[in-house]
């Protein structure tokens, strides 16, 4: 099992009580996450569809990569990992 | 309410003026809380290369970028600023349909390339619908 830091975006943090990061253990985004929705109530809705894959308007980087460029929820993990949620953002007229 | 010093929001609306006719956005780094306090912005890329006159699409890598340059400070994203070309600083349907909570969207309207009005929203979730709090042009620090 690898210890990560997720990085909480400002709008979610109201479901992690304000915490900012979160250290969760896990070998995949998928794991991780899944972990997150079991300890924050809700957190699985704001992010996952069908908790299968990352819904479209939200981004999750390890490190410096998104996993949709890698193997997305099945991506892997190493001790020390950062994983940050950001929420996309876009509008116009 | 947020508070943006007048320094900075001139340097936003040079950016608004620039890309004009153009859609631009960025993000608002500073403290959070219900009165909210901009210590810094970032320009971030607009993806939306084919709709860029009506519509902003945040390059994500920008945003990470301003995630990790700002992480060891006591500051954090909250907000976005973003123009409308020769419309009002009003959210579309599009803002709202997009938007999240706890941000601030700060929309600034931009006609015949020199800014007009600047207005700053926050999403009611509940409701989906945004609600203008007041945007206060602070000293210049």
């Amino acid at each position: 099992m690898s210890s990560v830091t997720v990085k909480i975006p400002t709008p979610l943090r109201p479901l992690t009580s304000g915490q900012a990061e979160v250290k969760v253990e896990g070998a995949t985004v998928g794991e991780i996450l899944q972990k997150l929705d079991a300890q924050f109530r809700g957190f699985g809705d704001r992010i996952l569809d069908d908790g299968k894959n990352v819904k479209r308007f939200v981004n999750v980087f390890v490190n410096e990569d998104n996993i949709r460029d890698k193997e997305d929820l099945d991506t892997e993990v190493k001790a020390g990992d950062t994983i940050s949620i950001l929420p996309s953002i876009a509008g116009g007229l | 309410m947020i508070t943006i010093p007048a320094s900075l929001l001139r340097r936003v609306y040079d950016h608004t003026e620039a890309s004009y006719p153009y859609e631009c956005c960025g993000l608002m780094i500073g403290a959070i809380g219900e009165n909210k306090e901009v210590h810094a912005f970032r320009t971030c890329k607009n993806l939306n290369t084919e709709r860029a006159h009506d519509r902003y699409d945040m390059d994500p890598l920008d945003m990470l970028r301003v995630e990790r340059e700002f992480e060891n400070s006591p500051w954090d994203i909250i907000g976005i600023y973003h123009s409308h070309p020769d419309h009002p600083s009003r959210p579309s349907q599009t803002d709202t349909d997009r938007a999240w909570p706890a941000y601030s969207y700060v929309i600034i309207s931009v006609q015949k390339g020199t800014v007009a009005t600047a207005q700053s929203w926050v999403l009611n979730e509940g409701e989906r619908k945004f609600y203008e709090e007041p945007l206060i042009t602070g000293d210049s620090k």
